[in-house]
């Protein structure tokens, strides 16, 4: 998808800096990827057709994602600034808190997302707030 | 002719339908209602009639479906879509049309396939894997008769 079109969807790109870092693809989402995984899509959908860590209810909360990332061995933490030795995701929520994207954050400080099917980009974590994904709720944290 | 097309809107329609036609009417007036006619034909009824092929019906709505929710994760939010809605309500008539665009580019069709035949061929260690998802659906399709 062009920068133009990404741009429309998230507009706050337009202020801060980020590019794009893949090629698109529906192989993995947001939620993997923060994971770490770049294989699967992550879903706790209701028919049970996409991956969703066993154990984990599945649920579109915020309660249930903080759950499949504590599996992982992260932990919620207070703020999104870069810690030495440590990797850190982001979660935004919609306006009801129904959980929309993750990113996951690099050692440069910078955030990694993968938009849906489309392309991973390199981002600030405001360039993704807005009407598309919401707000960031929740920041975890675990050793590199 | 221009006053017909200012006049009239497609919300007309159901009122000149129902003109009662033992009605006198001047010539002017027939002529008037002709263009009207004509006009409806020209700008109305090919879009129904578009609209109720299978085939363009399906295009039309997987193109509003995939621009609306290419960015999305949540596979809840891009299966109650309008459109892939009305995609599963076409019912068994979408099946090997879904199929087909599976084989030609992979994508989300597996809540609408399970919708539409209550059949789940993905075995357990292949959710969330999108290819292999799509493979089980294919050969399902296959065996069913969809797809050669």
């Amino acid at each position: 998808m062009s920068e133009e079109t990404i741009e429309d969807l998230f507009p706050n790109l337009r202020k801060d800096s980020y590019f794009i870092a893949s090629p698109e693809t529906i192989n993995y989402n947001c939620i993997a990827w923060a994971a770490g995984n770049g294989e699967k899509w992550w879903w706790p959908d209701p028919q049970s057709q996409y991956f969703w860590p066993p154990g984990i209810p599945r649920e579109e909360t915020i309660e249930a994602f903080v759950k499949a990332y504590e599996i992982l061995g992260y932990s919620i933490c207070q703020n999104a600034e870069y810690e030495n030795g440590f990797e850190k995701i982001a979660v935004y929520v919609d306006s009801i808190g129904r959980p929309t994207h993750a990113a996951r954050q690099l050692i440069s400080g910078r955030w990694t997302s993968k938009l849906g099917g489309l392309e991973d980009i390199e981002h600030t974590l405001d360039g993704l707030a807005g009407s598309k994904y919401g707000n960031v709720a929740i920041i975890m944290k675990r050793f590199r | 002719m221009t006053y017909v097309r200012s006049r009239f809107t497609k919300a007309d329609l159901p009122d000149i339908a129902d003109i009662d036609t033992n009605t006198a009417v001047s010539k002017e007036s027939s002529l008037i209602e002709d263009e009207y006619r004509r006009s409806v034909e020209h700008y109305l009824i090919p879009f129904s009639r578009q609209w109720s092929n299978p085939l363009i019906r399906f295009f039309t709505l997987r193109l509003d479906w995939e621009a609306d929710t290419a960015h999305l994760s949540s596979i809840t939010e891009i299966s109650v879509h309008p459109a892939y809605q009305q995609i599963i309500g076409m019912g068994p008539i979408a099946i090997p049309l879904i199929l087909s665009e599976m084989k030609r580019k992979p994508g989300h069709w597996f809540w609408a396939l399970k919708s539409i035949t209550g059949e789940d061929p993905v075995l357990p260690e292949q959710r969330g894997q999108i290819m292999q998802m799509t493979e089980a659906w294919l050969r399902w399709g296959k065996v069913q008769g969809y797809l050669r």
